[in-house]
């Protein structure tokens, strides 16, 4: 299994100093590729950070992360977009899509900001709506439609450029339990295809949904497990 | 790629209809207003300075200076300038008298201008019904008047009064002049013809005519004269006045003639007219300004109400230039569309007054370029500062925020 993922020794501090904060404290993983992780902890426990040290939304006060090879941890704010575009799909728990924007628009974004033509980025859009059974939905805006199909349009968005790795931060947290099973499943769905799958949660039931479980506490990596109870669907 | 971000600020634009138009309404009404100064001010002039290439010929002044010399210019003297100088219509002398007409019914503030009969060259003199007076009524000094229409209207109730008889009353000296022609009111002599129950008229008269009624030798009086000519001849009148009347006057290296062209009143008329317009515009120019501030500050509240769509904008690989270009775009599409708006409201309000006030409405549309520059111009530099503040926003912060 080839490495996607290899974090060395990070730490990550909020106001150095007297008052410091280590909300990651020498935390090292490697995460291969195809992997399926969730990696669950209790609020404050620092998970958040390292969702955002893994997506490229933030730099390590020390230590390194390399993803596919290369070394991400000190760049620029352009070269972070660029990686995050190009290495990234994300999936947050508020959906996050453009209220003023179509179903279509939306899972656009991306593409657009890849340089992607006009023609061939509407197919890909469209595309990855079908994947995620909206192929009926495309023109209708974030309000014309329910959390769960909210967030399918997300994954849509996340996968429609096939970036290696799909972040995703609490992605039932805003849905009621059957929605919750169906994105669910769309997610094992895309791991089954080949894609590197990372779940951030606090739900001990969405992370032994999860074929490896990282449990992280106080910024430290406390259990590294392969999920026993693990299931294909 | 540009035109993805244009085509996301329109949608954007689109999506707050009711702020946009607010927005732009600074921008209108500053365009608007500065554009109808601008006009305005352009019709005024063209309009002034056709109503001065109406005044008729070119006039050169010739005047002695009395600190320096007692002599003036007698008749005779002034008949062998005329006819020494070249390429002129001729010369008349001039003297203004304020006097009485007296008719039965009522008696008028009279202003009579006295000159020779080259004096219908001079502006406005344009005869509706008779003549103007002859050299032959100037040499005989016969008691004749030209009257201008509004005069006439004031006296007889009627225009084509040529012919008729009124009484003048020099403040003194009376007499009978014959009307033998009327003239076109210019628009000093209505002005002057309607001032309520106090009119002043106007007519013209031969000068020694008058000065015969009013026991006045015109042999020792003037002290100067207007030269009457093509406005083509007057550098070579002016250059060869002063020698000619040097040597008729004997007043040779006396330094006492002066030669005034006074045609340099569309120069002081131009440039006054231009101070009042940019006075007028720069005020214009400040509700411009106001405008401008209005985008930046209504940009500055969509970057805070959209910081998470920002936040969303980077996670997705947006770089700092492509969300820089949006808000740019967005910021000068406002300002541009308000630009044309303010264009057209501002050309049609400006048409409308040139219409009521008489103006020439003419547009430069060299002027209309450089308002559209202008206004999509005041988009990007009040925009620069909120766009900066949305394209450097951290992402992470950006989407905590509801």
């Amino acid at each position: 299994m080839k490495k996607l993922v290899e974090i060395r020794d990070v730490c990550k501090i909020y106001n150095p100093g007297e008052n410091e904060v280590r909300a990651l404290d020498h935390v090292s993983l490697i995460i291969g590729e195809g992997e399926f992780v969730a990696i669950i902890g209790q609020s404050g426990s620092g998970k958040s950070t390292l969702m955002n040290m893994l997506g490229c939304l933030d730099t390590p006060t020390s230590g390194k992360y390399f993803l596919h090879g290369q070394d991400v941890s000190h760049m620029t704010d352009d070269e972070q977009s660029d990686v995050r575009n190009r290495e990234i799909g994300f999936i947050f728990q508020g959906f996050n899509l453009i209220p003023s924007l179509t179903a279509l628009e939306n899972v656009e974004l991306p593409l657009i900001y890849r340089g992607v033509a006009k023609k061939e980025r509407s197919l890909l859009a469209m595309n990855a709506l079908s994947k995620v059974g909206l192929g009926q939905r495309m023109t209708h805006k974030p309000n014309e439609m329910s959390g769960g199909q909210q967030q399918r349009v997300a994954i849509a968005r996340a996968i429609a450029q096939a970036p290696p790795i799909l972040l995703a931060d609490e992605p039932t947290g805003n849905l009621d339990s059957g929605s919750s099973k169906e994105i669910i499943k769309i997610i094992k769905r895309l791991y089954s295809e080949g894609r590197t799958v990372i779940i951030i949660t606090h739900d001990p039931g969405i992370a032994k949904q999860a074929k490896r479980i990282i449990t992280i506490s106080d910024g430290q990596i406390v259990s590294d497990i392969m999920n026993p109870d693990y299931k294909e669907d | 790629m540009y035109f993805e971000y244009i085509k996301s600020a329109i949608a954007s634009i689109r999506s707050n209809k009711g702020r946009s138009f607010l927005t732009m309404l600074g921008i209108i009404i500053g365009i608007a207003a500065v554009l109808i100064v601008l006009v305005i001010g352009d019709g005024m002039k063209a309009t002034v300075n056709s109503e001065i290439d109406s005044m008729g010929a070119s006039t050169v002044t010739v005047s002695l200076d009395t600190l320096k010399t007692e002599k003036t210019f007698t008749r005779e003297q002034m008949n062998t300038i005329e006819d020494t100088l070249k390429g002129i219509y001729g010369i008349s002398p001039s003297m203004n008298f304020g006097a009485y007409f007296v008719t039965p019914r009522k008696t008028y503030d009279a202003y009579v201008s006295c000159g020779s009969a080259v004096k219908v060259n001079s502006g406005g003199n344009k005869i509706i019904h008779g003549r103007y007076f002859s050299d032959a009524d100037v040499n005989e000094a016969k008691k004749v008047l030209v009257v201008c229409q509004s005069t006439a209207m004031k006296l007889f109730g009627y225009e084509e009064v040529v012919g008729e008889t009124v009484h003048m009353d020099f403040y003194g000296y009376e007499a009978d002049f014959v009307i033998v022609g009327v003239r076109e009111d210019t628009s000093m002599d209505a002005a002057y013809a309607s001032f309520g129950d106090e009119p002043t008229l106007m007519c013209d008269a031969p000068y020694t005519s008058v000065a015969e009624v009013i026991s006045f030798n015109p042999d020792d009086q003037f002290t100067s004269f207007a030269i009457y000519m093509d406005k083509e001849n007057k550098d070579q009148v002016i250059s060869s006045a002063r020698s000619i009347v040097e040597n008729v006057m004997g007043l040779r290296g006396e330094n006492a003639v002066k030669i005034q062209a006074s045609a340099g009143m569309d120069q002081t008329t131009d440039t006054i007219l231009n101070i009042i317009t940019s006075v007028v515009a720069i005020i214009a120019a400040i509700s411009l300004l106001v405008g401008g501030i209005g985008v930046m500050n209504i940009m500055t509240v969509s970057v805070t109400e959209r910081t998470r769509e920002i936040g969303i904008r980077k996670s997705l690989g947006a770089r700092t230039g492509s969300i820089l270009t949006q808000f740019l775009a967005e910021a000068a599409i406002l300002t541009f569309t308000g630009g044309i708006i303010g264009i057209i409201t501002g050309l049609s309000i400006a048409y409308l007054i040139c219409n009521v006030v008489g103006f020439t409405f003419m547009v430069n549309p060299m002027l209309v370029l450089g308002v559209v520059l202008i206004s999509t111009s005041i988009g990007l530099f009040f925009g620069i500062y909120p766009a900066k503040r949305a394209a450097h926003l951290d992402p992470i912060e950006a989407l905590r925020t509801e």
